[in-house]
């Protein structure tokens, strides 16, 4: 029997996720709070497929059936048939929460529910519902099509099945899974932290420029992208908020302590590449 | 002795942007035949020596500093490659500054200690120079070079002009302990042992994250392994002597491995 997926929240993560699941043959049902929302989603997959087709990385045939497999959903009750439902609404706690009370409800009883969040606990969110052990985090990476990784994440409560079930189910959908504890950061916003951090405290001491930062990271350590290149493409308003937040759950550990030149990027309304400004200037043609 | 054409008023003491290959430093040093010595320690020196050498380079591999006497008059530049600042470097570098003539460059490993407090009380303080020597990165095309407040400009100009002639580039940093990639990349793998320690995620889980999740060259654990456990808290030791400041605190089960010096795996 294929598996069938639903999507709660069609901004950029969730239509990433609908992308690879139509791809990897799944039917997906696409729901957001709002309608336009999910038709800008469905014609931003249109766009990102045929560009995959032009550089022969999928068939046309294959865009067309991935196409059909992707349902426009305007009521949420349409999802009660989804052996999964990935939730990737806004980074909320209180709205994240009041949804998953809500697909507790409408969900099959067998149904995993699986949150996106980055910096969330996951714990939190299943407790809203009667069966934790059937939530989990499947923290997905932007943009999705093209990051393998997927961290399956274990809640306090979440069973060993459901740990299994959303591994094998990122495996199906052609991702690298790892397996990590429901802590602030889980895997790899933790681990990389002084990748930024370490950085953001060499330059506040003028050991050298951030441009040499960035060059030494890549050219003696053999990273693909430096550090500021990569803050300015995350934007420095999301990696401030990502720090700041593993900072607080960390109860004020002073190694996570986030770095005030980033503050004041954020202050300062610069950043990065989406708004042509950041650690560079990207405004020169 | 070489002669370098000057370029007009680069500070050696502040980090300066250079670019790659633009100014036509070299061509005196081609000519004159380099004899580079090498003591230190032996994962370093094997990873110099066979980059040295691959470039044609002659290098000497100092077994003692007896042999040095044979030498001396042949050497034109000599590398330092003890990591953690212990009695021998001292010896060794005291050694090479009695022996070698005021114009040959001393370049020292300068991760666990600055150039600075290595070189002050020796001999002509201005021939010695830092570099960010540090297991499995000589392989890549960039070094980092610091000069120490004594430095002269000659000396920076002859060992980047050095390493110039190998095709690697160099960046010029503040003299200040762990510069910059080593002192980054040993953060990294602390956390990576922090979140093992703390059962967040296997060992194997946390390397497959980091590779495939944030495009890593290595899972930080398995590169800890690459370079020596025991490297990597020689330099957050060094860091949080340094700074005195909590987030270079050392991972308790990062410790226990560079004593016992093996790879500690979780119950899979
Ligand atoms: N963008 C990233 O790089 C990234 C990476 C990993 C994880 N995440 C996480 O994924 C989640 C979504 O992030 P995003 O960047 O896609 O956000 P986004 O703003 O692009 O999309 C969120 C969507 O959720 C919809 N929405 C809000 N409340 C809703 C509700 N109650 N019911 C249904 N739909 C609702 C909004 O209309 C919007 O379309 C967040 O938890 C975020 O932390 C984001």
């Amino acid at each position: 029997m294929a598996i069938s997926i639903g999507i709660v929240g069609a901004g950029t993560m969730g239509a990433g996720i609908a992308h690879i699941a139509a791809l990897n043959k799944f039917t997906v049902s696409l729901y957001d709070i709002n309608d336009e929302v999910i038709r800008r989603s469905v014609e931003k997959i249109n766009f990102e497929m045929k560009r995959s087709v032009d550089k022969n990385k999928i068939s046309d045939d294959d865009m067309k059936q991935a196409l059909t497999r992707i349902k426009k959903r305007t009521n949420i009750n349409d999802l009660d048939t989804c052996d999964i439902i990935f939730e990737a609404v806004l980074e909320d706690i209180k709205v994240k929460k009041d949804l998953f009370k809500k697909l507790d409800q409408i969900a099959h009883h067998t149904a995993i529910l699986a949150t996106n969040t980055s910096t969330l606990s996951v714990t939190s969110i299943a407790a809203a519902t009667k069966k934790p052990e059937r939530v989990v985090g499947m923290h997905f990476f932007n943009p999705v099509h093209e990051i393998q990784l997927v961290e399956i994440v274990k809640g306090e409560r979440t069973s060993d099945e459901t740990m299994k079930s959303a591994a094998a189910i990122a495996e199906q959908l052609g991702k690298k899974a790892v397996q990590t504890k429901d802590t602030p950061g889980y895997i790899v916003n933790r681990v990389s932290h002084p990748f930024y951090n370490e950085a953001l405290k060499i330059l506040g001491e003028n050991a050298t420029t951030l441009e040499e930062i960035d060059r030494i990271v890549k050219k003696s350590g053999g990273f693909k992208m430096g550090p500021f290149e990569l803050m300015d493409l995350t934007g420095n308003d999301v990696s401030l908020s990502v720090a700041e937040s593993i900072y607080e759950q960390m109860y004020h550990d002073p190694r996570f302590q986030p770095s005030r030149i980033q503050k004041q990027m954020v202050e300062a309304g610069m950043f990065g590449k989406k708004n042509k400004l950041g650690f560079y200037n990207y405004e020169e043609k | 002795m070489k002669k370098q054409i000057k370029n007009k008023k680069t500070k050696v003491t502040a980090a300066v942007r250079e670019k790659p290959k633009a100014q036509p430093v070299k061509s005196k040093p081609a000519e004159v035949k380099q004899l580079i010595c090498l003591l230190g320690d032996e994962q370093l020196v094997k990873e110099y020596s066979a980059a040295l050498q691959e470039k044609g380079i002659a290098v000497q591999e100092l077994q003692n500093l007896a042999s040095l006497k044979n030498s001396v008059k042949k050497i034109t530049a000599a590398f330092e490659l003890t990591l953690t600042a212990n009695e021998q470097k001292k010896k060794n570098l005291l050694a090479l500054s009695e022996a070698l003539p005021a114009n040959v460059p001393i370049i020292s490993c300068a991760v666990t200690e600055t150039i600075l407090s290595q070189s002050h009380l020796l001999k002509h303080p201005e021939r010695f120079i830092g570099i960010a020597a540090f297991p499995t990165l000589f392989a890549n095309p960039l070094v980092e070079l610091a000069p120490s407040l004594h430095t002269s400009k000659e000396i920076a100009d002859n060992v980047k002009a050095l390493f110039d002639s190998l095709k690697k580039e160099t960046a010029m940093v503040q003299d200040s302990v762990g510069m910059v990639m080593p002192r980054i990349l040993c953060q990294i793998i602390n956390e990576a042992l922090f979140t093992s320690q703390n059962d967040v995620a296997s060992p194997n889980d946390i390397d497959e994250a980091m590779k495939h999740g944030a495009n890593y060259p290595h899972g930080p654990i398995a590169w800890g392994e690459m370079i020596g456990f025991a490297n990597v808290v020689a330099v957050l030791d060094a860091l949080y002597n340094n700074h005195h400041e909590e987030r270079y605190r050392v991972a308790p089960l990062l410790r226990q491995m560079a004593i016992a010096g093996v790879f500690w795996r979780t119950k899979e």
